[in-house]
């Protein structure tokens, strides 16, 4: 089955939206998560030059070892928040879901004498992920495999990278396996107890969590402490493109936006990205919303002016939506 | 009346950079040693450039002679230096080697990095 087959398929909810919003938070939900990026990046400099080019250290990266990185621009502004795995002879990078061009044109472009190459797997692999509350306990024999860490293991025999990730205090693993296992692999999951998670739920989750994606919050117009990607960010590795200003807003608490949860009151009309008001000003811009677990509201992520940064603070869409600034991400 | 052709961009070095550069390969126990100048991805700019001293030429660099030292350019770094001198700041307050390269548009406040 061809990937973009495998996404179609795809439906927003697929038996139960509150059951599929339980299992994800408090019990084992799947999630398909192949539409994301993945580049196999190979050569005796890869890890280097990426080093390089990236927020975080990643020189340090043991075999097995995943880090979370962001490719910046020389302002500072955001190309890709990217989740590096170090593999035996290789780097797998994963992307955006829109981004893996712009990422491996990137690095071509930065790649002079290095020895560097890049190669596009996403169209030949999935990536299923299981996250929630028992999402650990179900495979035991990942019981040792520390957070962040990848391993090659078979899931009733169907061979997988699995890692260990969390996402906003969600612990569960991404599993990637070549295209033509993962029909085997998603029903041995099934088989093993996940939840079939469609895209609302995983949506709801990212949203209500704060987790920022591309398309919505990441892109050139933020830059990483904007979009609250600190975790990403090393302030003592020294240069990389872009490390002027990420350290410069940084020291001088330059950072004019945060990435803020917001409760809208309803989606009609709505056109993203939109900007947020007050008083007839433009205080922020909503990036993502989606309807709520009760189906009374939506919940949404947006950037919101420091001053404006407030939980409780009344906000309008330009068509008058009525927006509440609930939180800083989770 | 003949068109007289510009002379293509090249890539020099002042002969106060060749003497410094002689003097840091005899230290290096490489006397014979010839100069590859190259750019490289990173730094707070964006691209940043890389000098080492090597014996021979790789398999498809540019190799400029100046002040009896071969400069070995690989092809991309090439269109990057396209027109650059390479000098060399001495004294108490230099900078030692320096890129004068017309193609950089901004450079890093160290200095040290540039984009096109």
């Amino acid at each position: 089955m061809a990937q973009s087959e495998l996404l179609i398929k795809q439906p927003a909810v697929y038996s139960s939206l509150s059951e599929e919003y339980a299992a994800l938070t408090k019990g084992f939900g799947l999630v398909d998560r192949s539409h994301l990026g993945r580049l196999r990046v190979t050569g005796a400099d890869a890890l280097d030059l990426l080093d390089r080019l990236s927020t975080n250290k990643l020189q340090d990266m043991q075999i097995g070892e995943l880090e979370g990185t962001v490719l910046t621009t020389n302002k500072g502004r955001i190309i890709d928040l990217l989740f590096v795995v170090r593999q035996d002879d290789h780097l797998l990078v994963i992307t955006g879901p829109q981004t893996r061009q712009r990422v491996a044109d990137w690095i071509e472009f930065y790649t002079f004498i290095e020895d560097v190459e890049v190669q596009d797997i996403t169209e030949s692999t999935a990536m299923l992920s299981v996250a929630g509350r028992k999402a650990t306990d179900a495979f035991p024999q990942l019981s040792d495999l520390p957070l962040s860490d990848a391993v090659r293991i078979t899931i009733c025999g169907v061979d997988v990278l699995a890692l260990h990730t969390e996402m906003a205090g969600i612990v569960g693993y991404d599993f990637i396996v070549p295209i033509a296992e993962a029909s085997s692999l998603r029903e041995a999951l099934v088989d093993a107890g996940a939840v079939p998670v469609g895209t609302h739920a995983a949506e709801l989750v990212r949203i209500g969590y704060g987790v920022a994606e591309y398309g919505g919050e990441l892109h050139e117009d933020y830059n990483p402490l904007e979009a609250g990607l600190k975790d990403y960010i090393s302030f003592n590795k020294g240069c990389y493109i872009g490390q002027e200003v990420v350290a410069r807003l940084n020291t001088y608490d330059k950072v004019q936006k945060h990435l803020m949860c917001l409760s809208l009151e309803s989606g009609d009309d709505m056109v993203l990205p939109s900007p947020l008001m007050q008083e007839g000003r433009q205080v922020g811009t909503l990036t993502s919303a989606v309807e709520s677990l009760d189906g009374e509201r939506f919940d949404g992520l947006g950037y919101v002016r420091k001053a404006h940064a407030q939980e409780g603070t009344r906000l309008t869409t330009e068509s008058g939506i009525e927006v509440v600034v609930v939180s800083f991400p989770c | 009346m003949a068109r007289v052709r510009p002379e293509p961009l090249t890539i020099t070095i002042t002969e106060g950079a060749a003497k410094h550069v002689r003097q840091f390969a005899a230290d290096m126990g490489k006397p014979d040693g010839n100069l590859r100048v190259a750019v490289k991805g990173g730094g707070c700019s964006g691209l940043t450039y890389d000098l080492d001293l090597v014996d021979t030429p790789g398999e498809n660099d540019k190799v400029i002679s100046s002040h009896g030292l071969e400069l070995y350019v690989d092809k991309k770094s090439y269109i990057f230096l396209a027109g650059t001198e390479l000098d060399y700041s001495g004294g108490l307050n230099g900078k030692g080697f320096v890129f004068n390269n017309p193609n950089a548009k901004t450079a890093c406040g160290c200095g040290t990095s540039f984009s096109v």
